[in-house]
């Protein structure tokens, strides 16, 4: 969409033009979707004048919500975008009352009406159901160009200028950051009053850290140099910041010589949700993953880490990340651009823990779980999700989300079809293999979307893993006692199957404290050999054994037993449901 | 070089298993076959005197009486030692007494059979067709014609085979009282008609099993010196033995291999380069580190292993300084008295050891 609108206004032209032209990221065009936030300016012409809008393209995935919500509040209008052949989802939803909370003009737009499976009137109907009239919706085709024109055209005429006034004390929202290596963090901004030009001293109204303004520049989207950006514009400003911690997403900036009283509401900090353990695979590349989480993190605030140290697995970090589709990209850029095998422990969330001394404790990774004597009270936190789905579905889905212990909150029906059921379920149960599972009950309709709602006491354990009678740190979880037996049991028969047979029998336990809830065995190894071996083989058979002793590298030894690297993580698929 | 194989690579009908360099029989193609294998090797062979020659396939008994003749004339320019061990392959349908005679007749003095098993379950799912009557009759008329150096191929982990099925094709072999037997488990290789037809392998643990089974049943009447590999007193392959102690061979004619000083060359296995006299495929040069972990690899698949004296004459440095093995040895899985030498309850498993002989 972003792409075709590019190419209509003329701002770039088709020969340009790559797919996802906003997308920087190769994960983000391989995977087609949107992580970070891009902001371009666009010039266009309609009747005979000459406007100037300014786009922010935003991720959709729930993992990246902030990445909208700082979107919208630097934007006076909003596009809600819905797939001609998905109908509305629950993102749409969730994204609508972001939009609509900012009071921000919000057009309706049903693209790919070009597929041969869409089905707009279905969409019309649904969009009609939370609001909108028939009139206003906007039938696109970003692939053909259809409706491009009409929904420019509709952005002029329905989305309100942006007011502030040029003269006013300078008030510019910071909304995102991004490190350059050659001119340090680069902000984006809204500027809201007044105007800055390069040169200008200005100061972050939050810390007060004053800097001079070297650079300014819009998007175009290709990068174009200006001398200053006055009220309603949207560009990038670099002033030789150092450190990506400097700068305060959501801070205001103003001019140190004739501040802004007041700054703008700015947004509330995004704080990890989900932790994971990060290791090399080989242990003498602690220091390479150290460089790679600190690349990263310059342009990802919201990504957390730092040294850690287990037993199993040597050196590494324990990392935090918004969601799990978050960990999932983070970990692919580390194996991808920084050519680092990793091995990820399963994820936790953060668990508070109460003292039987009245102290309260952080708890981001099982191994921090203090011993039972000493625990009073344990508290998870709990995400209210919205679930979207056909009602033919609610059934399955009812029975996933008691599953996962979550309980029953409401269900609102949007037309005849379709439902929105409301769960709270601990975040721990979602972060694992809920969305994959909910997709597969629903045969893909499902959509969800959650939002945390705070801590609930739980009766919270910690569960070990015993290889061969050892306890191995890195695969330990913290689970609901109730749910204790069952997963201890899912753990260690996935477990049997990750594992390959080794020269030994090696007895997989899992335990609570001393006491063993489940128990498996990986039998010893029988064979592995080259039955025959004659003179044209063998080169090949030599082949065939470097092979394996490659296969073996991929292999962390932990203790006497070989672990393959996916072991680590496949503890998180618990459910043998499909 | 002491060692000569040559490779006929024809067949009447492919099994179902089999990755070997194979074409189906045609009479024209094989007439051509031979004039360029002569042509090969007249070219690479330098007059060493052998004391092996082998001749595989494929099925090189399936040649007309007058092929065989004519392969036998060409390979008639090799010197032969006194005491060579000259083994030709057959299958037990295409054997005549005619050909018998004209192996006795060129010096052939081991024959080696592919039987695999007697079940015909076995047999349809492999493609293949002995009968317990013709195999006795054929092994008969062998012994008549004065060939008593005779192999058995026998294959079991066939799917769906049971022990009980196992132990009656043991059975049917000791009868025909052969002096070697080899006995594989089925390999599912890629691109074989069982590969395309997802043929799954069996249970880990019966294999392993009937592999025990087979090693107990023959150690009475034969030596188990090589992984598969057994055979009466003083009637090892001596061909084989070649490969396995890392010696220097020739190999003629299409996907052939030889090992020639420190190359392992491998011929084209295309017919039609072949025939157009671009024999060579590739070659690998060794390096001395190449060339010790090979020793090792090949010659712990013999239960005696690899001397540590012979290994120092050779390269003239220690095996034990070579490679580290006292963690094989902490832990049993090589053994050493003089030769290291991988125990037998550890041969099924052989590879998890060999490869800590390759090379970082």
């Amino acid at each position: 969409m972003a792409d075709r609108i590019l190419e209509k206004t003329g701002s770039i032209s088709k020969r340009e033009l790559k797919s996802q032209m906003l997308d920087d990221m190769d994960i983000e065009r391989e995977r087609g979707i949107t992580i970070k936030l891009n902001a371009v300016q666009i010039k266009y012409q309609y009747q005979n004048e000459e406007y100037y809008l300014h786009l922010i393209d935003t991720p959709g995935h729930v993992d990246f919500s902030y990445e909208v919500s700082r979107s919208l509040a630097a934007c006076e209008g909003a596009l809600l975008v819905v797939d001609a052949t998905q109908g509305i989802e629950a993102q749409t939803l969730a994204n609508l009352y972001l939009a609509l909370d900012h009071n921000l003009k919000v057009i309706p737009v049903i693209n790919k009406i070009d597929l041969p499976n869409a089905n707009c009137d279905k969409v019309i109907k649904e969009l009609e159901n939370i609001g909108f009239s028939k009139q206003e919706i906007i039938l696109t085709s970003a692939k053909t160009g259809a409706g491009i024109d009409e929904l420019l055209e509709s952005i002029v005429q329905l989305i309100p200028s942006p007011g502030g006034c040029k003269d006013a004390p300078l008030k510019a929202l910071i909304f995102d950051s991004i490190y350059d290596p050659y001119r340090g963090v680069i902000t984006s901004i809204r500027v809201v009053n007044g105007m800055v030009k390069v040169g200008d001293t200005i100061m972050m109204m939050e810390t007060k850290a004053t800097y001079d303004v070297v650079g300014l520049s819009i998007d175009t989207p290709k990068e174009k140099e200006v001398s200053s950006l006055s009220a309603g514009e949207v560009g990038y400003l670099y002033a030789s910041i150092k450190s990506i911690d400097d700068v305060k997403v959501g801070d205001t900036i103003t001019l140190k010589s004739n501040p802004s009283s007041i700054a703008l509401p700015g947004y509330k900090e995004m704080k990890p949700m989900v932790y994971c353990g990060l290791y090399p695979i080989e242990s003498s590349r602690f220091e390479d993953l150290r460089e790679a989480l600190e690349k990263l993190k310059l342009n990802d605030a919201a990504l957390a880490f730092e040294p850690e140290t287990s037993k199993a697995l040597g050196f590494g970090f324990r990392c935090g990340f918004l969601g799990l589709l978050h960990m999932e990209i983070i970990e692919e850029r580390i194996e991808r651009e920084f050519n680092i095998e990793l091995i990820a422990t399963s994820p936790s969330v953060i668990y508070e823990v109460l003292l039987t001394d009245n102290h309260k404790i952080i708890v981001d990774a099982p191994n921090k779980m203090p011993d039972r004597s000493v625990v009073s009270k344990t508290y998870e936190p709990y995400v209210k999700t919205s679930i979207f789905s056909p009602k033919e579905y609610i059934g399955p889905i009812m029975e996933l989300c008691q599953d996962r212990r979550g309980s029953f909150v409401n269900m609102d029906y949007l037309d005849e079809d379709r439902v929105t059921i409301y769960y709270e379920i601990p975040l721990s149960e979602v972060v694992y293999d809920f969305f994959d599972k909910l997709k597969s009950y629903t045969r893909g309709y499902a959509s969800f979307d959650y939002e945390f709602i705070g801590y609930k006491e739980s009766d919270l354990v910690k569960m070990d893993i015993l290889l061969n009678g050892e306890i191995v740190d890195a695969l330990s979880v913290i689970v609901h006692k109730d749910f204790a037996y069952s997963r201890g049991k899912v753990i260690v028969e996935k477990l049997k199957e990750m594992i390959p047979r080794q020269l030994f029998e090696v007895p997989i336990q899992a335990a609570i404290g001393a006491h063993i809830i489940a128990r498996s065995n990986i039998k010893a190894l029988r064979k592995n050999v080259l039955a025959k071996c004659y003179g044209g083989d063998v080169t090949r058979k030599k082949k065939l054994l470097e092979k394996q002793k490659a296969g073996k590298k991929r292999m962390k030894m932990v203790g006497s037993v070989e672990v393959p690297q996916e072991a680590f993580l496949s503890i998180l698929s618990t459910n043998n449901k499909t | 070089m002491k060692n000569c194989y040559i490779h006929i690579p024809f067949c009447n009908h492919i099994c179902s298993y089999c990755d070997f360099c194979k074409l189906l029989y045609c009479e024209e193609l094989v007439n051509q076959y031979l004039v360029h294998l002569e042509k090969e090797i007249k070219e690479i062979y330098k007059g060493e005197v052998l004391e092996t020659i082998y001749i595989g396939g494929g099925t090189p008994s399936c040649l007309t009486f007058n092929q065989l003749e004519r392969l036998f004339h060409s390979l008639s320019i090799l010197n032969k030692d006194k005491k060579i061990e000259y083994t030709i392959e057959c299958n037990f349908e295409s054997i005549t007494e005619e050909k018998l005679k004209l192996f006795k007749k060129y010096g052939v003095n081991r024959l080696s059979f592919g039987l695999e098993s007697i079940h015909s379950k076995n047999l349809k799912l492999l493609e293949r067709k002995e009968s317990r009557s013709q195999v006795k009759k054929i092994i008969h008329l062998c012994k008549f014609y004065d060939f008593y150096n005779i192999n058995i191929d026998l294959m079991y982990a066939i799917p769906n085979e049971s022990l009980a099925e196992l132990k009656e094709d043991i059975d049917f072999v000791l009868s025909l009282d052969p002096t070697h037997i080899s006995t594989y488990s089925l390999i599912i290789e890629p691109h074989t008609k069982l590969w395309i037809h997802h043929t799954r392998y069996i249970d880990e643990d019966l294999d392993s099993q009937m592999y025990q089974f087979i090693c107990n049943r023959l150690k009475d009447s034969y030596t188990h010196y090589e992984i598969s590999n057994f055979c009466k007193k003083g009637y090892e392959s001596i061909h084989n033995l070649c490969y396995w102690k890392n010696k220097n061979y020739y190999g003629f004619g299409l996907g052939a291999s030889s090992y020639i000083g420190n190359r392992r060359i491998h011929n084209t296995r295309s017919i039609h380069k072949y025939l157009d006299d671009q024999y060579i495929l590739d070659y690998e040069k060794l390096k001395k580190s190449d060339i010790m972990s090979y020793e090792m690899i090949l010659g712990l698949r013999l239960l005696k292993g690899v001397s540590k004296q012979e290994f120092r004459k050779k390269y003239h440095e220690d095996i034990d300084k070579v490679f580290s093995l006292d963690k094989l040895l902490s832990q049993n899985l090589v053994c050493d008295n003089g030769n290291i030498y991988i125990p037998i309850d550890k041969l099924y498993i052989s590879n998890e050891i060999l490869v800590n002989f390759l090379k970082e």
